[in-house]
């Protein structure tokens, strides 16, 4: 099983390379000044969110599927190999976030609080988990051409359902009742958001052996 | 002498088209050459044997095991090299050699240098040629019993074909391995392969010994005059245009002392399958 996550980050390695350099970019602009130190990490958890979606589409350009299911290795444990790659990919970028965060503000280059900025990037990983244990199983079940468009069709209903029935019916008020001391105060809360993406990616795992293991390729 | 593959009743439907039923073994020791026009379902055959597709009806033994416990022991070619153009050639070593157990890193490299491999270079500037070298040399690294093989010479300069047939055969030396091979260049089979296979729209139309294949048909070229007074029990086929008739004969030897004065040429597998495709049946 290694052996395939070893390959989904070599198959990446260029794209990982070219996202080292954005990111030096973004840091040098938010060092300068311009940009605060919660956009550059938001910034690269966005990226590292759609990560996934180009392997499924180096794997599709190769037919890696065909060959990868006459490897020892068995459907459970390649859709598994996935997963994991894709929680060491945000744990990697996470924990650079962290380490970059922590010199930004040792070089007192950081405008906002330490702690608000990483509240900020915990935020930013448990909407990347979400996307990801939303978008995985469509792509299994569809393959990345279709899956791109269905996945942001299904975006694009959840974003109209949202300006068109909740926010008139008042349903998202209850986060103008989160003040800024309630936030400080909720330290355990990024915590408790990303064991809830941890959780969901866990379901989506499930659903994703479950159309991986009954597909034909 | 134990089978390698042991194919019963294997059945793969699709909504336009139906792979069987199958039935086949191969001994150890020895090479089947798997042949049949373009979508007669010698690639579904290959998949549904390891699982890649799920049959939907049979069972499928690989070295006298499940396919799924086998694969450790398998080695696998498509018509196509399935690493990502991303990868260079020395990455595939680092993921396969940590898939199979039995990765021989010496040997792998000894393929490279065999082949004309270079470790260092990118998937995306080989050649066809060179990129099927690199499956072979992947699906023997790890020091298979059996080897899988669809169309696995297209595309090579005959000096690299020969080269691979010679490997082939030094690979079923060994009683315990076997090789099942798909191919449209039969003259590669004729050389190589002791059993053929031939399948026609799904179906299993021949399976034999080569030799005992070959040696049993023949060739009949004569004229329609001719063709008109031999026995309907002899003909398979007959193709006939204005300036000859030909008929693909079974039992030649019977055939030929029954009509000595008529021309029975040897028949080669490609004129096998154009008769049993393009042919009229007798």
């Amino acid at each position: 099983m290694s052996g395939l996550i070893v390959k989904d980050f070599l198959i990446l390695r260029k794209t990982l390379r070219s996202y080292l350099l954005i990111l030096a970019i973004y840091v040098a602009v938010a060092f300068a000044g311009y940009w605060s130190s919660s956009f550059v990490g938001g910034f690269m958890m966005v990226m590292v969110a759609l990560l996934p979606m180009n392997t499924f589409a180096y794997d599709k350009q190769a037919k890696w599927d065909v060959y990868g299911l006459s490897l020892p290795v068995g459907r459970t444990k390649t859709v598994a190999a996935r997963y994991l790659a894709v929680l060491i990919m945000f744990a990697a970028s996470a924990a650079l976030t962290i380490v970059l965060g922590a010199v930004m503000n040792l070089a007192g280059r950081m405008e906002e609080e330490l702690g608000e900025y990483l509240f900020a990037c915990a935020l930013c990983i448990v909407i990347a988990m979400l996307v990801n244990a939303m978008m995985l199983p469509f792509l299994y079940k569809f393959g990345p051409e279709r899956a791109r468009i269905m996945f942001f069709g299904v975006i694009g209903v959840i974003a109209l359902v949202v300006v068109v029935v909740l926010i008139p019916l008042g349903g998202l008020e209850w986060l103008n009742s989160l003040d800024e001391s309630a936030l400080e105060q909720a330290a355990a809360l990024p915590a408790a958001a990303v064991a809830a993406g941890l959780v969901l990616l866990a379901l989506s795992f499930l659903l994703s052996r479950h159309f991986y293991g009954n597909q034909d390729v | 002498m134990t089978n390698c593959i042991e194919i019963k009743g294997l059945v793969k439907e699709y909504k336009t088209f139906t792979l069987g039923p199958i039935d086949l073994k191969v001994p150890g020791g020895s090479i089947l050459g798997l042949i049949g026009e373009n979508g007669a379902g010698k690639t579904t055959l290959i998949k549904s044997m390891l699982g890649i597709t799920r049959p939907t009806a049979g069972a499928v033994k690989l070295l006298g095991t499940n396919p799924d416990r086998a694969k450790e022991d398998i080695g696998i070619v498509l018509d196509d090299c399935f690493f990502s153009e991303y990868l260079r050639v020395r990455d595939v070593e680092t993921v396969l050699c940590r898939v199979f157990k039995s990765w021989d890193k010496g040997l792998y490299r000894d393929y490279l240098d065999k082949f004309g491999l270079s470790g260092a270079k990118n998937i995306k500037e080989l050649s066809r040629g060179m990129r099927m070298k690199l499956s072979l040399a992947a699906a023997l690294a790890h020091r298979p019993r059996l080897l899988l093989l669809d169309e696995a010479t297209a595309g090579l300069d005959p000096v690299v074909r020969e080269e691979i047939l010679d490997e082939f055969l030094a690979f079923v030396s060994d009683e315990d391995h076997a090789i099942l091979i798909s191919s449209h260049i039969t003259s590669d089979l004729e050389k190589v392969a002791d059993y053929i296979a031939y399948l026609h729209q799904g179906k299993l139309l021949l399976c034999d010994e080569k030799d005992r294949l070959l040696e049993s048909y023949g060739r009949l070229v004569c004229a329609r005059e001719e063709l008109e007074q031999v026995d309907r029990g002899y003909l398979v086929s007959v193709r006939k245009s204005q300036y000859s008739t030909e008929a693909l004969i079974r039992r030649k030897a019977d055939f030929k002392r029954l009509y000595p004065k008529l021309a029975v040429e040897p028949v080669t597998l490609d004129e096998l399958m154009v008769f049993v495709v393009k042919g009229e049946k007798a």
